[in-house]
């Protein structure tokens, strides 16, 4: 205080001062905010006290409507035709149908009735909300875009295959045959099987061709056999001379 | 989906679009839009000519749209990362532009 009564005095116009105060010095405790020495307002940030994040409490915000969403009758509905068609059907077969006039569409599905294959038409949610509770989980990603199901009893999958060659617009996805997943290339090498009777024929065949040539071999002339048989003695014994000179 | 105005692609300067996706992946969603939409009747209807073929893979392989233009150009679309908006914008763009120039 002193010091800055003295720097008034000796003021007059145009002239500086010889000394002029940098700091002055306040006391600790005063009436304004001293401002703090740089080292301890470092230290002070650094070792400040930052609280936990602590949630809202319990009662503020509205709970969040959990979307379960009922099913409506019609989606019962529809769920329960599906359930039907899994049960009956042997073969369904996902396509994906990008366009089709309704004649084309007439066509289609007439040379496909003609092998018996129905196609049926479900909304995507519905089939993919009955799929996930169901075995056929699996088949659920199929399900997008503009999809039709191709249904029989009866796995006629070369007829299929040729119906859809024809019309270009339908891509087979992939299909599930007595209860298995296929995709568009296992259909493929499904339909080129032989039937199921020309592979028993098969294997019947195989097993039994071991015992069926003793029998032609036994049926043959006597002589032969006889022939054969002295065959074999000979060598019988030219290897048991061997063995002895050895 | 596609909000431009003109909404049916104009296919005159295309010559085969091939489609290859695996149907039991994830990100397959806007590659079968885009097939839908380009193979829709009236975008076909446009140029009678073009081939738009849908091969159905099983090899757990990326979605991707290979277009072949008439003078040779290929666009490939890698659509496993892409929306089917901005895969069709990208395509009417570069089909309008080809086409102008043949029309002028």
């Amino acid at each position: 205080m002193a010091a800055t009564l003295c720097v008034k005095f000796l003021l007059k116009p145009g002239w500086l001062p010889f000394t002029q105060t940098v700091r002055h010095g306040s006391k600790a405790v005063t009436r304004h905010r001293r401002p703090m020495h740089i080292h301890k307002q470092k230290l002070l940030a650094v070792t400040k006290y930052i609280p936990p994040p602590r949630g809202p409490p319990p009662g503020a915000y509205p709970t969040q409507v959990k979307r379960v969403q009922e099913d409506n009758p019609l989606m019962l509905l529809m769920k329960r035709d599906l359930k039907k068609v899994f049960e009956d059907c042997k073969m369904v077969a996902v396509v994906q149908n990008n366009a089709c006039n309704s004649e084309d569409m007439l066509m289609l599905k007439h040379r496909l009735y003609k092998h018996g294959i129905t196609v049926k038409l479900f909304p995507n949610q519905v089939t993919r909300s009955f799929l996930r509770d169901s075995v056929y989980c699996n088949m659920a990603p199929l399900f997008i875009g503009p999809t039709l199901l191709f249904v029989s009893k009866e796995p006629k999958v070369k007829e299929m295959l040729k119906t859809l060659r024809a019309s270009p617009q339908m891509t087979l996805l992939g299909a599930s045959i007595d209860n298995t997943l296929l995709s568009a290339q296992g259909v493929v090498s499904y339909s080129k099987l032989p039937s199921v009777t020309v592979v028993q024929g098969e294997l019947v065949s195989g097993l039994t061709m071991l015992t069926s040539n003793t029998a032609s071999m036994l049926q043959r002339h006597p002589t032969h056999l006889s022939a054969l048989l002295q065959q074999y003695v000979k060598q019988q014994s030219s290897s048991n001379s061997a063995e002895e000179a050895t | 989906m596609a909000a431009s105005r003109k909404a049916t692609v104009v296919l005159k300067a295309v010559k085969r679009i091939a489609v290859h996706f695996c149907p039991f992946e994830s990100n397959v969603r806007s590659t079968r839009e885009f097939l839908a939409m380009v193979g829709s009747e009236k975008v076909r209807a446009t140029n009678m000519n073009c081939e738009v073929v849908a091969v159905v893979k099983h090899d757990k392989s990326e979605p991707v749209v290979d277009v072949t233009y008439l003078d040779g150009e290929k666009l490939v679309l890698k659509g496993a990362n892409l929306t089917s908006s901005e895969m069709l914008s990208a395509f009417q763009s570069r089909c309008t532009a080809k086409d102008p120039q043949a029309q002028k």
